[in-house]
């Protein structure tokens, strides 16, 4: 082990609070107090691990330093992309920073250092929600949270993909939290407190998991801060300060049930931090030994206010080393490099300490694969396959997959490239016309200068960059500018003027006392109170806008309206189970039937009767009124009158039904007295009394003859050239009845089911039910694109509706093992698939496989995604005997298509390249032919 | 944090006769779009015995500002000798660059000034009425004091700012800017008002 103490990583004496190793190990984040402000400085890492480079005047040490925080900075932390770092200080904010591109050295305009910025880091986001100061910041795996604490004893969780959304605000702790860890495979995340507790919350509803009391009882509230750590195989979490019998420890809690039975002992004052090493060891194998396998372990670094430093194996009793009077002052923070072999440390006396281990020391660090493989014994898959490090480091093993990857990479870049270079274009326009000096030799005669309405003056300034772009001009600029003036030195001849100096010095400092040329008033606020007013609007909005989906579909078809006349006597009969036993009875009781009425364009076609459902099931009839008028359309309108009884030619009656359409009117007489009419802008149905259903075209010709129905109806529907008749006879009261587009029939039940007809099975599929639970525990929302807009339009998704809580109860199944809930989206992904596919909804049929498609890619569910290729691809020769079918659905979705479509998805990861690579050939092959 | 940071300021025409206009070159960034104007100033301290003998030179409003890096030119006439105090004409004084916004300041740049006579005999025996005429203006440009106060941006952020930003007297909203600041009651700043400003100077 290496010991270096770089003196000139400091805050110029001041206190640092915290350190932070960014992830490609180049550089560090220290943050603490600066001279007036909070301090955050990007460190190089270089001239800490050479000595060569440290000696180097030419490379820098220092590459930026952020005075932002108006109070002292507690935490700093890189996310795990490195892309951006996150700080948490006593002003109560966050704020998140990214790298500035194409921006050369500049130096904070009039800040005594002559020390310019090597890199540019600029704070694109302030978090501002605590109401006290931030104690400690942590980016979720993946990033997609970050998570703060606060002295306000609340921990918020950040959307970290849209800031500054805020996902949750965990409130519990009665005390000042001081430390957060997140458990590295995401389902937890754990907090320590002031008030004697840890608590563990769960990702998926923010709910606490556990609260652990009985180490922390003893503690005081005593240290600055109370840093936990996670094990990176998720096994144990580590506490800050704890007591056992009156001596501080650090406990350790085991995932399993969260037993507190062992702790780390030793230290001689309060823990303030622990740090797990990013890194799974196994023994390290001494040549000629025979391999054994030996159990992996963890190493852990724990700091304390005893100013020591210990760094434990959980596989050894004792620690690995204990260094003490390493600081004058307590540990404050410790950061692990990304290999595992160093850590940094920092400590309230400002100073840093950087060791450097061995492997002989450590172990060997297990790869990537080994770790993830641990993770997916533990935990399942996905996680695995997520990771990019893992993907990375799969060949790519043929030309279309490495041209995809490249294509996808590209454009990705080309996203990030084209805002820069939209703004660099402006920058260079501005350039080229004219160079930057010319412009500014012009700049006062140039600026557009006008009066205001009071007669003041009001100059437009000049844009010379877009934020966040090349300012590089700019910035040379800026720094030439600093040589320029310097030149023009003044020769102040201080022999006279000392006194008055020190005189006109508090002049620098103090605030202007002229008064403002504006004033604040209060209209300047309403705007802002506003946006706040139509925040919640909005807000409303979103909850109400359920309840209008149900109005859309009540407008959208008016012969619903009929409904609620077999709503009336709703009886609910709650046994489904039972239901479902009748659905499967044979074909025996015909009280349902769909007819096809032969139609100009289908004159041939056999009338279809269909048949079946339920057995005993009786639906109230309508019972035969005088008259009756209805709109079965609307565009155009067409009306339907119904008079019954009407003339009785020597005792007989007669009923007339009278259509009219567009002022174009028909009307025809029937023996029976009509119980109920229907009809669309195709067909017109009429149901009589002596069960007789008639149909007609839309100009009043009789398309068929009578056809005799097996029981009384109880309601029509029409749609386009389909007629549904549903007959009286059932148990269960149907609450919703429906024809789609297709023609496919639809019954909604009171009991919550929804079964559609298969013509081609002709029985009933159930294809929604509100009660079913694996529709409530499928958690596929990771899998919907945000391109892909939800459909809500399709005759599936009018079923299921608003019922369609898909996930609802995922929020509350984190203790469910991974690979039941994987299994339970996979079983409702495939019947929303299959029920689109009855229902002959093409839209949705597609909507539902490439998500589909997209649960199986992320879960690495091979042979189903086989499975599914092959049955879309179809055979490549055409054989007679082959029952595929080209198309899937009425809607004309072609299966080959489909499958074009997929193949992207199935490139996003890698692991599928070979099953890419095969049905890309195959349909570039059919594609030739 | 603030949404406008100074990033340069060059002094153009410097050195340079007294009588001539000040011309500052600004350059400042900001982090997103402004819906108010800035305002500058520059105030010309014709005494370091007293604020009375303070000019503001001028004051400009500054906009539209969106977000991105803007320069512009701030000229200013040079000072009314006829304020300034005879002992004072020459030697070493100050001039501030005041940026508010909404009202509230949040940097103050600061330079020293000389003022000398160039011929070398006026330099040696001073006349004692100053000849303005012969006076060169020297802004040392190359060392800038800057001051940065935390205000409040949003006119909607919690209590503490709003309390901490109230304008500093408030008698004082209702005169004109081109008034000269001398003819301001009030020496000291409340306390409190200094308690959340952050100092960047030498």
């Amino acid at each position: 082990m290496k010991l270096l103490k770089p003196s000139w990583v400091s805050h110029n004496g001041k206190p640092i609070f915290s350190v932070d190793i960014h992830p490609d190990g180049t550089k560090f984040a220290t943050g603490g107090q600066g001279e007036d402000s909070g301090k955050v400085v990007i460190w190089n890492m270089a001239p800490v691990l050479r000595e060569e480079d440290e000696k180097n005047v030419n490379i820098p040490k220092m590459l930026c330093q952020m005075d932002n925080h108006l109070a002292c900075v507690n935490c700093v932390r890189w996310s795990n992309t490195g892309l951006y770092l996150a700080s948490g200080g006593d002003d109560k904010l966050v704020m998140v920073w990214k790298r500035a591109a194409f921006i050369g050295p500049s130096t904070v305009f009039g800040s005594s250092s002559k020390l310019a910025n090597v890199e540019q880091w600029r704070c694109v986001t302030i978090l501002r929600n605590h109401t006290g100061d931030v104690m400690d910041v942590a980016w979720s795996p993946h990033d997609v949270w970050l998570a703060s604490c606060s002295v306000d004893n609340t921990i918020v969780i950040w959307n970290a993909r849209k800031f500054p959304e805020i996902v949750a605000s965990l409130k519990g702790h009665t005390g000042l939290v001081k430390g957060l860890t997140w458990d590295p495979v995401g389902k937890y995340i754990a907090s320590q407190a002031d008030d004697h507790s840890l608590k563990v919350w769960r990702t998926m509803d923010w709910q606490q998991e556990t609260n652990i009391t009985k180490p922390f009882n003893e503690c005081g509230g005593t240290t600055h801060v109370l840093r936990l750590s996670w094990s990176p195989d998720g096994q144990y979490l580590v506490s800050a300060h704890a007591m056992n019998n009156s001596g501080p420890t650090a406990q350790i809690i085991e995932r399993d049930g969260w037993k507190t039975n062992m702790d780390f002992v030793g230290h001689r004052k309060a823990v303030t931090v622990v740090k797990f090493n990013p890194k799974i060891f196994k023994k390290k194998q001494r040549n000629g030994s025979s391999p054994k396998p030996s159990c992996p372990y963890c190493c852990c670094a724990v700091g304390s206010k005893d100013r020591s430093l210990s760094v434990w194996l959980t596989s050894l009793k004792r620690p690995l080393v204990v260094i003490h009077d390493l600081f004058d002052k307590s540990i404050m923070d410790i950061s692990w490099t990304l290999n595992g072999l160093g850590i940094l440390v920092c400590s309230m006396d400002g100073t840093v300490a950087y060791l450097n281990f061995s492997q002989d020391e450590l172990g060997d660090p297990l790869n990537e694969d080994e770790k993830n493989a641990i993770h997916q014994n533990i935990y399942g898959k996905s996680l695995a396959i997520t990771t990019e490090a893992q993907l990375s480091t799969t060949i790519i093993e043929n030309p279309e997959m490495l041209k995809y990857q490249q294509e996808r990479q590209r454009a990705e870049q080309v996203n990030h490239r084209m805002t820069h270079e939209a703004q660099a274009h402006k920058l260079t326009s501005v350039v080229n016309g004219e160079s930057l000096e010319d412009i500014r030799k012009n700049l006062l005669k140039k600026q557009v200068e006008t009066r205001t309405a009071d007669g003041r003056r009001r100059i437009t300034p000049l844009c010379i960059a877009q934020l966040d772009t090349g300012v590089s001009g700019a910035t040379a600029q800026a720094s030439s500018l600093n040589t320029t003036a310097m030149k023009s030195n003044l020769l102040l001849t201080t022999s006279t003027k000392m006194e008055p100096m020190k005189a006109l010095d508090s002049r620098f400092t103090e605030r202007s006392k002229v008064m403002p040329g504006v004033t604040i008033s209060m209209a300047g606020l309403t705007p802002l109170d506003r946006v706040k007013d139509g925040g919640t609007l909005k807000e409303l909005k979103d909850e109400t806008s359920s309840d209008s989906e149900d109005k859309m579909v009540v407008v959208k078809s008016p012969s619903f309206t009929k409904r609620k006349a077999l709503d009336v006597e709703k009886r609910k009969k709650g046994r489904p189970r039972k239901m479902d036993a009748k659905m499967m009875m044979p074909v025996s009781h015909q009280t349902f039937q769909q007819v096809r009425p032969a139609t100009p364009s289908s004159e041939k076609e056999p009338c279809c009767v269909v048949a079946i459902p339920v057995a005993v099931l009786k639906l109230p009839t309508p019972t035969p009124q005088k008259a009756f008028t209805l709109q079965v359309s609307t565009e155009p309108p067409v009306y339907l009158e119904v008079e019954n009884d009407v003339s009785a030619v020597s005792g007989a009656k007669l009923s007339q039904l009278r259509c009219s359409r567009e002022g174009r009117e028909w009307d025809t007489l029937l023996p029976s007295r009509v119980i109920t009419a229907a009809g669309s802008s195709d067909v017109v149905a009429v149901a009589c009394e002596d069960r007789m259903l008639s149909v007609f075209s839309a100009c009043g010709r009789r398309l068929l003859p009578a056809i005799l129905l097996p029981a009384t109806m109880s309601a029509l529907h029409c749609s386009g050239f389909y007629v549904m008749a549903l007959t009286a006879c059932t148990e269960c009261t149907v609450s919703q009845s429906l024809l789609t587009q297709q023609g496919v029939p639809v019954i909604g039940l009171s009991n919550g089911k929804s079964y559609c007809f298969n013509s081609s099975l002709e029985t009933w599929n159930l294809i929604a039910d509100k009660q079913d639970s694996l529709v409530q525990c499928a958690d596929f929302k990771n899998c919907i694109s945000s391109q892909d807009a939800p459909v809500s339009q399709g005759p599936l998704a009018l079923t299921q509706g608003h019922n369609l809580n898909a996930g609802r109860l995922a929020s509350r199944l984190s203790s469910t093992p991974h690979h039941l809930q994987h299994g339970m989206t996979l079983v409702f992904l495939e019947n929303q698939l299959a029920s689109a596919l009855t229902l002959r909804s093409s839209t949705e049929y597609h909507y539902w496989l490439l998500i589909y498609a997209r649960f199986l890619v992320t879960e690495g569910s091979d042979y189903r995604l086989r499975e599914l290729c092959k049955d879309l691809l179809g055979p490549v020769h055409k054989s007679a005997g082959s029952a595929w079918e080209p198309t899937t659905l009425v809607g004309g979705l072609r299966k080959r298509d489909l499958l074009r479509e997929l193949l992207p998805v199935i490139g996003q990861n890698l692991h599928f390249q070979r099953l890419f690579t095969e049905y890309q050939d195959q349909l570039e092959l059919l594609g030739n032919k | 944090m603030a949404k406008v940071q100074v990033l340069n300021v060059a002094v153009l025409d410097n050195p340079s006769p007294f009588g001539n206009p000040f011309q500052f070159e600004i350059t400042f960034e900001c982090m997103e779009d402004l819906p108010e104007d800035l305002e500058w100033k520059i105030i010309y301290v014709g005494s370091a015995e007293s604020e009375e003998y303070d000019q503001t030179l001028d004051s400009v409003l500054v906009g539209p500002v969106p977000a991105g890096r803007h320069m512009f030119v701030f000229q200013a006439d040079a000072p009314n000798t006829g304020l300034i105090p005879e002992s004072d004409a020459v030697g070493v004084t100050v001039a501030l660059i005041t940026c508010t916004y909404n009202g509230q300041e949040f940097i103050r740049i600061g330079y020293y000034v000389n003022n000398e006579y160039t011929d070398p005999e006026l330099r040696e025996n001073p006349p004692v009425k100053p000849d303005y005429t012969q006076l060169q203006r020297n802004i040392l440009a190359s060392n800038p004091r800057v001051t940065r106060f935390h205000i409040n941006w949003d006119g909607c952020s919690d209590k503490m700012e709003d309390s901490e930003n109230v304008d500093p007297s408030p008698n004082s909203s209702s005169s004109s800017s081109m008034v000269p600041s001398s003819c301001l009651a009030g020496k000291a700043l409340p306390v409190g008002l200094l308690s959340g400003n952050s100092m960047d100077c030498l």
